[in-house]
């Protein structure tokens, strides 16, 4: 750090932090960055091609690592050990953290799908949750910057609920699957139509990055840089220009103000040492992820602001929203001894199924607020633990029934949007603290109605499809058994939200606080609402918007 | 798989298997096995079967009434490979292994008749698959734990069940013995009969594991006839001209020919 005269601190190096970083680097500005994890080389470390059969446990999860053995996180998952969260009486919520450089852009689905004008203006719409402060107009041409940048392949679909790319900005999706095929007859009978899945995976090369190859998952992580991922993209970038210098290990405690209330700098804890040092800047930008950011706000108490820093509006930790998630699944009789092909592909959905009921919500033919969508699964996967399915007998005529059910099995993921509800939030736990000495979020969390109502009518969507494909998903659950627990889909939203009004939100549509204008938050947390499509593309793309709107400030002098 | 980190030899690990022994160690001591299973010598000190039997047998050649071995097994007290393994060199021994000789034989067995040797195809026991049994059921981990007792009972419920139709233990009955009860608890059915209604969901525990383990390995991936994991230059090729010729057959009886997506435009 010596002699490195930096002028904006970012704390995290996942999808916003990095991006911040980049455009800020890009335009002049000298930035520190501040990971909580350790440093991380995609280039040397990531598992490709390796079989399960190499793997313990044929790579099948566990607590030591939960999506599996070849999963890219690192020190992290459902726990991360010496850094517990906890939840309320009758609360469970799961926060996936990974502490790494990169964060969760190693691991992520790199699902990549455009939040619309019907996204951003929900609460004009229906009354529920709030608005952003900002129209499509106003985002769309930093969507159009942010896929070129990070290489988004796709189709203008025309359909409602995605909104076009300019021309020249996606790259070309790669061939459906036939049982993506077969789904899509299926869910058209119905009228319910399926579209190529938007995808941060290059099909195309890109700066120093590979197109796909189509092997080997991309969850593992992408030593070619193929699937986007900021230790092979924006960081590397970022440092090329000169301008960054990057510290992991660092477990940011508190972001600290003067007595006029001014943001000064970060403490933070040298994990190594377990020293605290505290760093100056002119600026700091949060993108610790959203519940980590609200964390430190909370905890980054003083005479001024008593009840946590940025929170005059009361609104940090509030709005914390997830995407819904069910999953649904049957053997496909029709599919029994398919002709095998390598069906890898880009490793996840080629083609998924959009919502489609905007029209019918128009008309209040529905009885729940907010879309979903599904994401398509099943085809001829690498053998897993999880092989064998529902077998009988022994023998030959027991590999023969393997055999036949290999690549006939479909899974539907539902991912919809939820509405913000005053029992969902994060607050400061008073009594536990991790290893660091730093107080631990604490958790608050019930699904509402109209979140219910839309798994079940997915539920019942889903098992009308499998029907037009010959299949029985059997007996459906209830929607309370079927949804998945708060914060397992990883998308947890909403804890510094951005608005019109410092009365009711946390930040300006910039990301800049209300209270404290040269601290600004650029991950999940501002989200207004959570559309149900995934929300790193957006995170990025607002980071991108933001730093450059934060740039200008500075070389006006206003900031 | 590189790096043995232990040198004992194979006589060694027949009388101290527990200790430090590498999967590698563990497949040669499978081989060991496997070419002397029918050696009573190696049966002995099955320790986690019950003490004495139930019923007694009173029809050996018949199918006994419902029994259970209510094992009390010592919990696995060794740590997981943490939450930063090494994931271009797995761990190659990330615990100790914990089946017996009398259990790993068993194992191995039970595996041949589950993945029996087909033509070239190699059986179970001749790809290893008893040395993943062995470490699966070895792991510290909450669902490992849980089959740990699952798949252990499900072993000594079977020595049991073969003492008293047979008065022998399962590795020693004929072929045509060992079938009897395989024919009673590997379908785990509505048909089931009553008395084997718990033995065969154990059996069927262990039976997805070992199917897993065949498939896992280079072998059974061949076997199966997967073909991906292999770099592609340019665009992903897509379906098979055969498969999207059965793909439109498919459709053709679903009734969903009119409704097929457009893949010559995407």
């Amino acid at each position: 750090m010596n002699n490195f005269d930096f002028e904006v601190l970012v704390v995290g190096s996942g999808a916003g932090g990095s991006m911040a970083a980049y455009e800020l680097t890009k335009a002049g500005h000298k930035v520190l960055m501040l990971e909580a994890g350790r440093d991380y080389d995609p280039k040397t470390e990531t598992p490709m091609f390796k079989r399960n059969g190499e793997a313990p446990l044929m790579g099948a999860g566990n607590s030591d690592k939960d999506f599996g053995f070849y999963d890219a996180t690192v020190d992290g998952g459902w726990q991360v050990p010496g850094e517990p969260y906890t939840a309320a009486d009758g609360s469970e919520f799961l926060w996936w953290r990974a502490r790494m450089l990169g964060g969760r852009t190693n691991h992520w689905g790199r699902y990549s799908l455009r939040f619309s004008e019907h996204d951003f203006k929900g609460k004009s719409r229906d009354g529920l949750g709030a608005d952003w402060p900002f129209d499509y107009e106003d985002i769309a041409p930093w969507y159009d910057k942010t896929e070129a940048l990070v290489g988004v392949c796709g189709t203008n679909t025309g359909l409602d609920d995605m909104p076009p790319s300019s021309d020249g900005i996606l790259q070309p999706p790669p061939k459906p699957r036939i049982t993506e095929l077969l789904i899509a007859a299926a869910a058209k009978k119905l009228g319910i139509p399926v579209a190529p899945m938007h995808r941060a995976v290059l099909t195309r090369p890109l700066d120093n990055r590979a197109a796909c190859f189509y092997a080997t998952p991309c969850g593992h992580g992408c030593s070619i840089g193929a699937a986007f991922q900021t230790t092979t993209s924006l960081i590397p970038m970022a440092k090329a220009t000169g301008n960054l210098q990057v510290i992991t290990d660092a477990m940011v405690k508190s972001v600290d103000t003067d007595e006029h209330g001014t943001v000064t700098g970060v403490s933070y804890v040298d994990k190594k040492t377990s020293a605290v040092h505290q760093l100056k800047a002119k600026v700091v930008i949060l993108a610790a992820s959203a519940c980590e950011s609200a964390r430190l706000l909370l905890n980054s108490k003083s005479a001024r602001f008593p009840n946590g820093l940025a929170n005059s509006s009361g609104q940090v930790g509030k709005n914390l929203m997830d995407s819904t998630g069910a999953n649904i699944g049957a053997m496909v009789p029709a599919l029994q001894g398919r002709p095998i092909y390598n069906e890898d592909g880009h490793t996840a959905n080629h083609l998924f199924i959009p919502w489609w009921g905007h029209k019918a919500q128009e008309r209040k033919e529905l009885d729940f607020p907010r879309g979903y969508h599904f994401e398509i699964g099943g085809r001829f996967s690498e053998p897993s633990a999880g092989i064998a399915g529902n077998v009988q007998g022994y023998g030959a005529d027991l590999k023969r029934q393997v055999k036949q059910n290999y690549g006939a099995y479909i899974g539907f993921a539902l991912r919809g949007e939820m509405v913000p509800n005053e029992h969902c939030y994060m607050d400061i736990d008073p009594e536990l603290k991790d290893k660091w000495g730093i107080p631990v979020a604490r958790f608050h969390w019930k699904w509402s109605e109209h979140e219910l109502k839309q798994v079940a009518h997915g539920l019942n969507t889903a098992k009308a499809i499998f029907a037009h494909m010959g299949a029985d998903v059997g007996e459906l659950p209830t929607p309370e058994q079927a949804i998945l627990k708060g914060g397992e889909i990883i998308h947890e939203v909403g804890t510094t939200r951005m608005g019109a009004s410092p009365k009711d939100s946390v930040t300006n549509q910039w990301g800049q606080s209300w209270d404290c204008p040269n601290l600004f938050v650029m991950d999940g947390g501002v989200f207004a609402s959570n559309p149900h499509k995934n929300c790193t593309l957006t995170i990025m793309t607002l980071a991108m918007r933001n730093s450059n709107w934060l740039s200008a400030q500075l070389k006006q002098g206003a900031i | 798989m590189a790096n043995d980190q232990n040198n004992s030899t194979v006589e060694q690990h027949q009388t101290h298997y527990r200790s430090g022994m590498t999967r590698r160690d563990s497949l040669k001591l499978m081989m060991a096995l496997a070419a002397s299973i029918l050696l009573p010598a190696v049966l002995a000190g099955c320790d986690n079967a019950p003490s004495g039997t139930q019923d007694g047998g009173t029809d050996l050649a018949k199918a006994t009434t419902e029994h259970w071995p209510e094992l009390k097994l010592t919990p696995i007290t060794a740590t997981g490979y943490g939450k930063d393994p090494n994931l271009i060199l797995p761990p190659e021994s990330p615990w100790p292994l914990t089946l017996t000789q009398a259990q790993l034989t068993l194992v191995a067995v039970l595996s041949d008749i589950l993945v029996p040797r087909e033509g070239s195809v190699p059986s179970a026991s001749e790809v290893h698959v008893p040395a993943v049994v062995d470490e699966w059921v070895s792991a510290p981990y909450e669902r490992q734990q849980q089959d740990r007792l699952t798949i252990l009972s499900a072993l000594a419920w079977i020595d049991d069940e073969a003492q008293m139709r047979f008065g022998k233990s399962f590795v020693l009955l004929t072929q045509v013995q060992q079938k009897a009860i395989m024919d009673d608890i590997a379908f785990d059915t509505a048909e089931t009969p009553a008395q084997f209604k718990r033995i065969a969901a154990a059996f069927s525990r262990f039976r997805s594991l070992v199917v897993a383990a065949f498939f896992c390995t280079p072998e059974g991936t061949k076997d199966i006839g997967y073909v991906g994991n292999v770099p592609i230059g340019g665009d992903y090729p897509g379906p098979s001209q055969e498969a999207y010729a059965h793909l439109d057959k498919v459709l053709a009886d679903l009734g969903l020919t009119e409704y097929a997506y457009p893949i010559h435009s995407a």
